[in-house]
């Protein structure tokens, strides 16, 4: 039976959700909210592992900035493809690919949200998705 | 108690050299290093053997890349290390030749940058922390992205931008050791190709070969080797830091400089307007914007306003990049921190020719480095 699976599963689940969530952390010690997650220390204080913890980041936030690239040389993905810096409404500045493969329409300030898009199948026959950002669209 | 290096023994700059930055070729990196170690000797009219410790910057080579190199100067059995910091690896190979001889634990020290293009391994990759871009992101989207948010700021357009490429790309026409000598146009520098944002080839480093080597000495050895004391340039300050947590989306590589060259020019006992010229790390035109902010030269968002100007030209109130700077002489990683004090060295002793800064008294070289490390260093004629 083919499943629904996330291209970095450390980073976000593959559950169909609105507006995905991200796998960031936390310090106990100083407050301190993290992305990428890890179990080394704390960047801002130094505090042990074991002060760290999961932490849920929601997947949504404002555009800083964004860029289309134009020459890429690897082979996952073929130019052009746009990237923005989004800044997290959990505090962590973010880098994801846009769903756009150009940055038409983009301004900055733009509030966005994490959407979860196809990335074909392994070789399993499952079904791989991957995290994007996309423009919130605004409900009527 | 601690000291910075102005507090402690003189260190002077005697002798410079460098092999031209270029394309990848069959030159081995051993004749590349020779060449530019062989100038800086002949430069300060000394002997291999009056060198009694020596640092070789190099990030691409591979283990072990001194000894193989030095020892066809003859084999002194001084004490020979690898220094790799990233793009600052050439500039702390320098700061470590001038701490040997700070400290007295050398009279005569010598910083090389060395390297040659390949496959290298890095080791942020190796942390098992995985974003979710990866190499999705190379340098060049970093600083488009910088780019990007730099014009909305401030109402700055691509072109403007661009007249960086345009300024470095005049300097480096007049620098025969600089991989691109061939000024060009702005027009030429917008028609592309297009690689991340607004973006384009000429306005990214190219990453070649080539060699830089730098000789410091103290004042003892100058008087005892009959160095040309005229010649030599005093090394006023030399400052390293790297990345502190910043919070959001600042730009960690402008913050860090900030830093690095607040201390600096404390150490020096400088102000931003006392530099007579720069050496920064311009690998792509919008750094050059950033970093001339953050280093105080002008206000923020006015950087491309003083370009235009013509305030960071050659003959200008500080010429930056008067060798060409990453854009034009190119960015071979280990050399170009050491380069960039050849070029500082050059133009203070008033020996820099069509592309001399007049009465250049006062030089500062920048590098950062993935990492984030910066390091930074300033030169002084007469100190």
């Amino acid at each position: 039976m083919s499943k629904r699976k996330a291209v970095q599963p450390e980073l976000y689940s593959p559950d169909n959700a609105d507006n995905p969530a991200l796998n960031g952390g936390r310090c106990r010690a100083c407050g301190y909210v993290f992305f990428p997650p890890q179990r080394y220390g704390c960047e801002s204080c130094g505090a042990p592992p074991e002060q760290l913890e999961p932490a849920e980041l929601r997947g949504c936030g404002q555009l800083h900035s964004y860029a289309t690239v134009h020459l890429h040389q690897g082979k996952d993905i073929e130019a052009p493809f746009t990237v923005g810096l989004i800044v997290l409404d959990g505090g962590p500045a973010i880098r994801a690919l846009l769903t756009n493969r150009t940055d038409e329409g983009l301004t900055i300030g733009d509030r966005m949200s994490s959407v979860l898009v196809a990335a074909g199948n392994d070789q399993e026959g499952n079904e791989m998705v991957e995290m994007r950002f996309a423009r919130t669209e605004v409900r009527k | 108690m601690k000291k910075h290096l102005r507090e402690m023994r003189p260190v002077f700059v005697v002798g410079i050299g460098l092999h031209r930055y270029q394309r990848l070729s069959e030159t081995p990196y051993v004749t590349l290093g020779l060449t530019a170690v062989r100038e800086a000797l002949a430069d300060a009219a000394l002997d291999w053997r009056s060198v009694q410790s020596a640092y070789t910057g190099t990030a691409l080579i591979g283990m072990a890349a001194s000894r193989p190199m030095l020892r066809h100067l003859g084999a002194t059995g001084i004490a020979m290390a690898q220094v790799e910091n990233a793009s600052a690896s050439g500039s702390t190979a320098f700061r470590q030749a001038c701490i040997d001889v700070a400290s007295g634990l050398t009279d005569v020290s010598i910083a090389v940058g060395v390297d040659k293009p390949g496959p290298v391994a890095m080791a942020p990759g190796k942390t098992r922390m995985r974003d979710l871009v990866g190499s999705r992101v190379v340098p060049f989207t970093h600083f488009a992205l910088l780019t990007q948010e730099y014009m909305t700021r401030y109402g700055v357009s691509a072109e403007q931008i661009a007249q960086v490429a345009v300024k470095n790309n005049r300097n480096g026409a007049n620098n025969p050791y600089a991989q691109r000598q061939k000024a060009v146009t702005l027009e030429e520098v917008m028609a592309g190709p297009a690689i991340s944002g607004s973006l384009t080839r000429l306005q990214c480093c190219p990453v070649g070969e080539g060699a830089a080597a730098v000789i410091v000495a103290s004042g003892d050895a100058i008087a005892d080797l009959k160095i040309d004391r005229d010649r030599a340039v005093r090394v006023i300050a030399s400052v390293a830091k790297t990345e502190q947590v910043y919070r959001g989306a600042k730009n960690f590589d402008a913050e860090l400089t900030r830093e690095t060259v607040e201390q600096a020019y404390r150490e020096a006992g400088i102000a931003p307007r006392d530099l007579d010229l720069m050496e920064l790390h311009d690998a792509f035109t919008i750094e050059e914007l950033l970093y001339t902010e953050a280093m105080g030269l002008c206000g923020p968002g006015q950087a491309a306003a003083a370009i235009a100007a013509g305030e960071f030209d050659v003959g200008g109130r500080c010429a930056i990049s008067a060798s060409g700077g990453l854009l034009a002489m190119g960015h071979p990683i280990g050399p170009t921190g050491a380069g960039q004090i050849v070029e500082i060295t050059r133009q203070l002793r008033g020996e820099a020719g069509v592309r001399q800064q007049p009465n250049a008294k006062t030089g500062l070289a920048h590098m950062v480095g993935v990492g984030a490390v910066c390091v930074v260093h300033i030169l002084q004629k007469g100190a």
